[in-house]
């Protein structure tokens, strides 16, 4: 019979035979399993015959299996790090392929611009209001003091459904149907499609998307309307870009402006540039103060109340913006065009 | 409106050179479109506007721009070489309607050479883009771009009986037009006529029977006054818009018509001419001034910025009103009959403004006194949207309202379309009742421009009659998929698109916007393959459909690839509340999973399998996921196998084996007779 030791020598050279043998995780699990195993491995069964040999024997045997059981541990140990690091079926020959990519749609660049503009206004407290565009000609002209049969018209050619209904040529009628339900004060802006009888060409199509600003107040001045529009484009196309206001005419304002930024192609260097015909300035939008005639259309008292309001092409300024040259692209909706702006 | 640098000193002294006045021009609202040089000279084409008709004269301009410089306006006699025979000696004039002609002035001219301009006329008439024709023809034109009161110049011996009626046309009257047209005339239209018949069309244009030509030696100058409103009117019935019309439409000033007149003689007097004596002035009911009030306090009140009172006088001056004052810094101001345009104290505010310079006015923050919550989240719902179609790699388009009623035909919407009475084209003429038919366009275009797939949506309105006088505007939402879809991976191959790619993007939608009754049933619908279609259902309200596009319609459109699309009704939907969010605590103790297969009968729907296990009522149940779904060769035939996994959780300990052996036995019991399931 085999003295324990003996039994430590045989089991070592096992060990070093079957380990020679592991090369995977599972392969090493088993080994430590066959000898470290709680129930029948090859060590624990040693430390079993430990109990019943003689005390005298004991003590050299109990110390030298522990030290048997630690060498093992520690073979073990390193085997299974050994595996870990081994799997060569895992292994990235070129990292530099390419990521798992998903394709994200792209928001439509008025969609993109309009938003642009609700984030600057909603961020000086303005809320946004929306309403119908197919409109009476009240509310699209008469509450507006465009007299009936007026000249003024002609630069909202207008496309009619029938006598009382007509495509709104402007978003103005929705500063109407606020301010008929809404007392001041009033701080909102109102994007939207609007319609003009226009033959298309680069510059022009018989739809296309607005923003307006309205403001009433007690004490609101054309100082206000200037240093809020004068905020709103330098958030809009950086801090260094200039603008001017000059008179100009709106039925719904008085006194109207209309407001020019520098041209951001030429700077005004150029005698052809196609953006702003040389003159170095791009007219961006129309504004004014509030004029006492639509106030009293809506039952506001103009000798207590004052306001300003402003209306902007969203196309126009989107083209001013991107250097896009043809106002038609927005509608054609070709993919080339779209799928750039899934970038801005 | 174009004005010539030589023509604006003849009324003011000018101080500076062309490119100031360009930058003056600007400064008062007069926007400089472009300059040129012709002949020595400096022509601005300015940007004038609707209600100011007195500066479609270089008079009304050089008014302008005398009072921004602060210059005298010139006055000039224009004298007369007078016959000895008074103008009614000559001919008669009879208004019939002063409503519509409030004033009417004529002088004759007798003996006048007509021939070419004198070159300091021709090289006017050509600063103002016209071509001169002859003397008298440029003469009236003259006094037209000088004064912006157009006149019209008779051959006098033409006029028949002497006599000039002002009158509205007769029904079935016809004139033969300076421009050659014969235009037949309707009752509502002002003519001027003789004796016999229409001479003119009033304030539109000329008859060319009793026009001036070479062997005209009599002409009669008439300088009227016409209703705005009736002028538009009959120049848009006739498609006429000349120099005349567009002044008197605007309102000409009604004090212009006899210096009009007198000019227009004056200048013919170096031709030849004699004058009449006495001017022939028929003014029934004269118009008296207007006044308005203005206080200094309001000028600040509403510009934002203290102006002078000394500038407020001395610019309303120059610009030929008349101040009194009332109290201190308290006016009436009276206005004079060529500002048609001033009539409220704002009007006068704004020509302060303009003279004191836009530029000068201060740069302020519009002041916010409250904080308003937003009445509704409807725009944030629908960039919501918007968001879980991009993350499912749709593009947004937006297509035109407008749509061609042929190709609408095809589709069937169901829905009455909104005609348009004046449409850019036939093509165009309706208002599109569906989203589809532009979605299936942008498809077709995109194909055609060497694209393999497109995956697009829109959302926007779609307009309908709902009865004979009541329109619907419907904010709806179009989406489309058709063939390949991009990689995720660049090596891997691109895929078809599917049924199922657009059913996942909807049922998204739906559960981020927070709703969870979310069904489908299976419906036939015009747009869709017959079978291959279903209806979108929130809580057993229809809001839209999906489905295979029809072939026919895709044919009609020369589209091969199958397509499918969706439209769904967003006013409903954003109209109701979606479930409110709530935070749910995480559970504390582990779950276990089991998993059953079992076969029911092929007729019975994924959709009411779902909506049957939904329906369990099992202790511990937390969820389940249906894993797969098969039919074959080990199947018996007439079913159809399911397998779902079902998740289990106590909420306060650990569930005992023996607990989830007892669901699921309870599970097999209810779906044994809700859907005579047989375990496999």
């Amino acid at each position: 019979m085999s003295t324990l030791q003996d039994k430590i020598k045989e089991y070592r050279q096992l060990f070093t035979d079957l380990a020679s043998k592991v090369k995977e995780a599972k392969e090493a699990e088993e080994l430590r399993q066959l000898f470290l195993g709680r129930k029948k491995g090859h060590l624990t069964l040693l430390f079993e015959e430990l109990k019943n040999l003689p005390l005298e024997e004991k003590k050299a045997a109990g110390k030298a299996l522990n030290e048997f059981k630690e060498e093992i541990q520690k073979l073990m140990t390193e085997l299974e790090q050994k595996c870990q690091t081994r799997k060569p079926e895992r292994l990235i020959d070129d990292l530099t392929q390419p990521g798992r990519k998903l394709y994200w749609g792209s928001p439509h660049p008025i969609t993109l611009f309009q938003r642009e503009i609700e984030r600057i206004f909603i961020s000086m407290g303005f809320s946004v209001e929306e309403g119908p565009e197919i409109e009476t000609d009240y509310y699209n002209f008469e509450a507006l003091n465009f007299p009936p049969h007026h000249p003024a018209r002609d630069s909202w050619d207008t496309l009619y459904i029938n006598d009382k209904l007509l495509l709104r040529t402007h978003t103005s009628p929705v500063q109407i149907r606020v301010m008929e339900k809404k007392k001041p004060p009033i701080r909102i802006i109102i994007p939207g499609k609007v319609f003009r009888r226009e033959t298309p060409d680069p510059t022009h199509l018989p739809m296309f998307y607005q923003v307006e600003g309205l403001v009433v107040d007690k004490g609101i001045t054309f100082a206000h309307l200037k240093g809020t529009l004068e905020y709103f484009i330098k958030a809009l196309f950086g801090e260094k870009i200039k603008l001017r206001f000059r008179p100009s005419f709106f039925p719904f304002t008085e006194p109207s402006a209309e407001v020019d930024i520098e041209c951001i192609v030429c700077h005004g260097q150029d005698p052809h540039c196609r953006v702003c015909g040389g003159s170095g300035w791009k007219e961006i939008l129309g504004a004014g103060m509030v004029d006492p005639q639509v106030f009293k259309n809506v039952n506001i008292d103009p000798e207590k109340y004052s306001g300003w309001a402003f209306g902007l092409g969203i196309d126009r300024m989107a083209m001013f913006a991107f250097q896009i040259p043809e106002i038609r692209y927005f509608y054609e909706n070709d993919l080339r065009f779209l799928r750039q702006f899934n970038r801005k | 409106m174009k004005i010539s640098y030589d023509w604006l000193k003849e009324f003011v002294d000018l101080t500076i050179s062309p490119e100031e006045l360009a930058h003056c021009f600007n400064q008062i609202g007069l926007m400089v479109e472009s300059v040129e040089k012709i002949d020595g000279d400096t022509v601005y084409e300015i940007e004038t506007y609707a209600n100011r008709p007195d500066t479609l004269g270089h008079l009304g301009v050089a008014r302008e721009i005398a009072t921004l410089l602060d210059l005298p306006l010139k006055t000039k006699n224009w004298p007369l070489v007078e016959l000895s025979q008074v103008t009614s000696d000559f001919i008669d004039i009879q208004i019939m309607d002063s409503q519509l002609c409030p004033r009417y002035c004529g002088l004759v001219v007798k003996g006048v050479k007509v021939g070419p301009s004198p070159d300091w006329l021709r090289k006017r008439i050509e600063a103002v883009g016209l071509r001169p024709i002859n003397n008298v023809v440029d003469v009236s034109n003259y006094v037209c771009f000088s004064l912006g009161q157009p006149i019209h110049t008779f051959d006098l011996n033409k006029l028949g009986g002497a006599r000039i009626i002002v009158r509205k046309a007769r029904k079935g009257e016809t004139i033969r037009t300076l421009e050659g047209s014969l235009v037949e005339l309707s009752p509502e239209m002002l003519v001027i006529a003789d004796e016999t018949r229409p001479v003119a069309i009033a304030g539109v244009i000329g008859g060319e029977e009793s026009g001036i030509t070479e062997e005209t030696s009599d002409v009669f100058i008439e300088s009227a006054n016409f209703d705005p409103v009736s002028i538009r009117l009959t120049a848009k019935k006739l498609g006429l818009s000349t120099d005349a019309s567009y002044r008197f439409e605007r309102g000409v000033d009604i004090n212009a018509a006899p210096l009009a007149a007198t000019m227009a003689a004056s200048l013919l007097c170096a031709f030849g001419g004699k004058v009449s004596k006495g001017l022939l002035d028929v003014y029934p009911n004269q118009k008296k001034s207007r006044t308005v009030p203005l206080r200094l306090k309001r000028i600040a009140e509403l510009l934002g910025v203290e102006i002078p009172a000394e500038f407020v006088v001395k610019t309303l001056t120059g610009l030929g009103l008349k101040l009194k004052e009332h109290k201190k810094n308290v006016w009436a101001v009276e206005i004079p009959s060529f500002r048609v345009d001033l009539e409220r104290e704002a009007d006068l505010i704004e020509e302060i403004a303009r003279f004191y310079g836009y530029d000068k006015i201060p740069s302020e923050v519009t002041p916010v006194k409250s904080f308003e919550l937003p009445s509704d989240r409807k725009r944030e719902k629908i960039w919501r949207l918007k968001e879980v179609l991009f993350h499912h790699g749709f593009d947004e388009v937006i297509n035109f309202s407008f749509a061609d009623p042929e190709k609408e035909k095809i589709w069937q919407t169901g829905r009455q379309p909104i005609q348009l009475q004046n449409p850019i084209s036939s093509r165009s003429s309706i208002l599109r009742t569906s989203l589809l038919p532009g979605l299936i366009e942008n498809a077709v275009w995109n194909f055609n421009r060497e694209a393999e797939g497109v995956h697009i949506f829109e959302v926007g309105n779609v307009y309908f009659w709902v009865e004979d006088d009541v329109h619907e505007e419907n904010l709806c939402l179009g989406i489309l998929t058709t063939g390949l879809r991009e990689p995720q991976t660049w090596n891997e191959p691109k895929k078809e698109t599917d049924f199922f790619i657009l059913k996942g993007a909807i049922e998204d939608l739906f559960c981020y916007l927070g709703f969870d009754s979310l069904s489908f049933e299976p419906v036939d619908h015009p747009f869709f393959e017959s079978g291959q279609a279903l209806k979108i259902l929130l809580k057993n309200d229809p809001v839209g459909h999906l489905g295979l596009l029809k072939s026919e319609i895709a044919r009609s459109y020369e589209l091969a690839k199958p397509v499918f699309c969706a439209e769904i009704d967003l006013s409903m939907l954003l109209q109701r509340q979606p479930k409110p969010f709530s935070f749910k605590p995480i559970p504390k103790f582990p779950g276990t999973s089991r998993d059953l297969s079992f076969l029911v009968d092929e007729n019975i729907c994924y959709q009411e399998i779902h909506r049957q296990l939904q329906r369990l009522n099992v202790p511990y149940l937390e969820g389940f996921e249906i894993y797969d779904r098969f039919q074959g060769k080990s199947i018996p035939p007439g079913k159809v196998s399911f397998s779902v996994r079902f998740f289990f959780r106590h909420q306060t300990r650990t569930l005992q084996a023996e607990e989830v052996d007892r669901a699921m036995l309870d599970i097999t019991s209810q779906l044994k007779s809700s859907l005579k399931i047989q375990l496999r």
